[in-house]
């Protein structure tokens, strides 16, 4: 290949030193804003699922699923609130406590215990009729692609601690 | 009709050749040659400026730190409105006899609707063919009264404010961080001698500042509350025992450790 | 590739003359402090504008934590300053700025009145200038309340005061910025919320492009 020299113009010098220049004012006033725009992507999310006593005994949870409502502590920036949660709470057949969320994997909505007649010893969603099997198992055919997420538990002085929702993979 | 990458333009405007250029004055075409393309020779020198002055912002800014006062508090009597600085000859011009009272509108509308109405009619209030300061003397001192006294005020304002105790009297007190404990035994002494000055939770109100954040040794908070302190809290407002003294130091100085965390 | 998607436009909406007109237009040497120190004097212009910029993309940015409401705008400004990673210094951007343009537009204007710069044909231009620096007012006096603190809180209460004493209309107008004829409070934050981020930048930006389209129609003033 020839080994042409390359020769910058003089024009061509300006053009870079003015892309230059510009690129560190622009930089220089962007930086800032553009750090302070993706605070919150950096800021760390594990924050440990806190576990709430969600006032039921444990002797109380029979092996029908019962709705447990109760709140927790949540602050969102400069606010701050005590949003209401929510669990359906039985004990399998091995006595262990399964507490699942009530929210459907298909869209969203709120599922009930034999929440219609024709379904019964089910999970029942009014939306588009998803159902589930007491386990929490989407049952195929219906809309839902997932099981319904169960909450990390502990049980502590003999009454149910729930924390955070962990989604299960599809079935 | 040029179109594309050759149009031609006749100096600095969109004209193009073909119309009569009557109406723009030739002020420096009268100087052929000694012009250059804004792109990129004129941009550049012109940027670099502005980064040596983005840089002076940039370190004025890291310097001095946005200020943000306390949550506005409508019965804050204390407090001494004051505009923002180039407000400042306005609110100056109003404290004048001759601008305020029966004369509020002189002193409102008048005096500063004459300026800037005088000030956009510039152009035909001096509506003379010379340029230079000295072919319009009238207008050329007019400008240098009105920025004097312009200055003067913004001046005379800020020489009256002590903008250091302003800004101590009226400092942020972040939310919700205090939870304040009343069954500490200060705080029925707090209740009886200091709370309807300095508020419920020690965050300050009309008459007395906010007692969270105060940099005061346990001996000073006692010595304040007997004595008072000069120009602000009378003396003599807490009169229990030293017994009783020590007690409401020693609930004041817990909650500004809390407030401290 | 870029330069066919550029020969591809350009075929059909032309635009090579917009650009060239801006990037090929002559600069008279008498505005290049690289040629005369002097001519410094000429950069408040660019740099109010460089400042106005700064303002436009903080405030933008600001707005993201921002909440004009009197119950969480003072909380937002505070979590903004004290727990968002450099959000002290992008108010602290916003808030420089606004007394900084302030100060560039009053060296710029001096400038041109002292050249005698608006004289004919420039007086359109000079009017816009004009207005544009009201414009800056308003906007400095509308974002001071934002933040919802003491100083905001009685500054716009005065504010308000003045505008009351304007005869004939006074009453009438401190309702309409307030929002009520007694209370400054949650509907006199939205309006001047509204005011400050849509209103008056609204016609900031009318008034610069005129600005701009003027000075490219006519030129710069020449040498005294």
């Amino acid at each position: 290949m020839s080994e042409d020299k390359q020769q910058v113009s003089r024009r061509q010098f300006l053009n870079y030193t003015l892309t230059g220049v510009g690129g560190f004012m622009a930089a220089g006033m962007l930086a800032p804003m553009l750090r302070m725009a993706i605070d919150p992507v950096l800021q760390s999310t594990s924050s440990e699922g806190e576990f709430v006593n969600v006032g039921l005994a444990v002797e109380d949870i029979t092996t029908t699923p019962q709705r447990v409502d109760w709140q927790i502590e949540q602050v969102d920036g400069w606010y701050q609130s005590k949003p209401g949660r929510s669990a359906w709470v039985y004990k399998d057949d091995n006595g262990n406590i399964i507490a699942l969320s009530p929210v459907c994997t298909h869209l969203g909505c709120v599922v009930s215990w034999e929440g219609n007649d024709s379904h019964p010893n089910e999970f029942f969603c009014p939306c588009h009729d998803g159902r589930y099997t007491k386990d929490g198992v989407n049952i195929p055919g219906t809309p839902p692609l997932a099981p319904l997420a169960t909450y990390e538990q502990k049980v502590e002085n003999g009454i149910l601690y729930l924390g955070k929702a962990i989604s299960r993979k599809g079935a | 009709m040029h179109k594309g990458k050759g149009m031609k333009f006749v100096g600095d405007s969109r004209v193009s050749a073909d119309r009569t250029l009557s109406k723009i004055p030739k002020d420096y075409s009268e100087y052929p040659g000694r012009t250059e393309a804004f792109w990129p020779n004129f941009l550049l020198k012109e940027w670099l400026a502005g980064s040596v002055f983005l840089v002076g912002f940039m370190c004025l800014t890291l310097a001095h730190p946005s200020p943000l006062g306390g949550l506005a508090d409508p019965t804050n009597a204390a407090f001494i409105p004051l505009p923002d600085w180039y407000f400042l000859f306005l609110y100056e011009l109003l404290k004048y006899k001759f601008a305020s009272g029966e004369y509020i509108l002189l002193g409102m509308i008048g005096i500063p609707g004459l300026a800037f109405g005088a000030l956009l009619l510039a152009p035909f209030l001096d509506n003379g063919p010379g340029r230079r300061p000295h072919q319009r003397p009238i207008a050329v001192i007019m400008m240098l009264l009105a920025l004097t006294a312009t200055v003067w005020l913004t001046y005379t304002s800020a020489a009256h404010v002590d903008w250091e105790a302003r800004a101590a009297m009226d400092q942020p007190v972040p939310p919700n961080s205090l939870e304040i404990d009343t069954s500490h035994e200060g705080f029925a002494l707090y209740e009886a001698s200091c709370l309807s000055c300095h508020g419920d939770a020690l965050q300050g109100g009309a008459a007395g500042p906010s007692l969270v954040g105060i940099e005061r040794s346990a001996e000073e908070i006692g010595v304040i509350a007997r004595e008072g302190t000069e120009g602000g809290m009378p003396a003599g407002i807490f009169t229990g025992t030293d017994e009783e003294l020590e007690q409401l130091v020693d609930f004041i100085l817990t909650v500004n450790e809390q407030a401290a965390e | 590739m870029l330069q066919k998607i550029y020969d591809w436009i350009d075929e059909r909406v032309d635009i090579t003359p917009i650009w060239r007109d801006i990037a090929d237009h002559e600069v008279p040497e008498h505005v290049n402090p690289a040629h005369h120190f002097s001519a410094f004097v000429y950069c408040f212009g660019g740099l109010t504008f460089f400042v106005v910029v700064i303002q436009i993309l903080s405030g933008m940015f600001l707005t993201m934590y921002y909440v004009p409401d009197i119950e969480n705008a003072w909380k937002s400004v505070y979590y903004l300053q004290t727990e968002v990673a450099h959000g002290q210094i992008v108010r602290g951007m916003h808030h420089w700025g606004a007394s900084v343009v302030i100060v560039m537009l009053l060296l710029h204007t001096l400038r041109v009145f002292f050249q005698g710069a608006y004289k004919k044909p420039r007086e359109l231009n000079w009017m816009v200038g004009v207005l544009i620096f009201f414009i800056m007012l308003g906007l400095g006096f509308t974002g001071y309340l934002l933040p919802w603190d003491n100083k905001a809180y009685f500054a716009t209460q005065v504010g308000l005061q003045m505008a009351e004493q304007v005869p004939i209309i006074g009453d009438q107008l401190k309702i309409l910025l307030a929002g009520d004829d007694e209370i400054v409070g949650a509907q006199t934050l939205t309006r001047f919320f509204a005011i400050h981020v849509f209103f008056l930048p609204a016609a900031l930006f009318a008034l610069l492009a005129a600005h701009f389209i003027l000075i490219r129609r006519q030129g710069i003033s020449g040498p005294l």
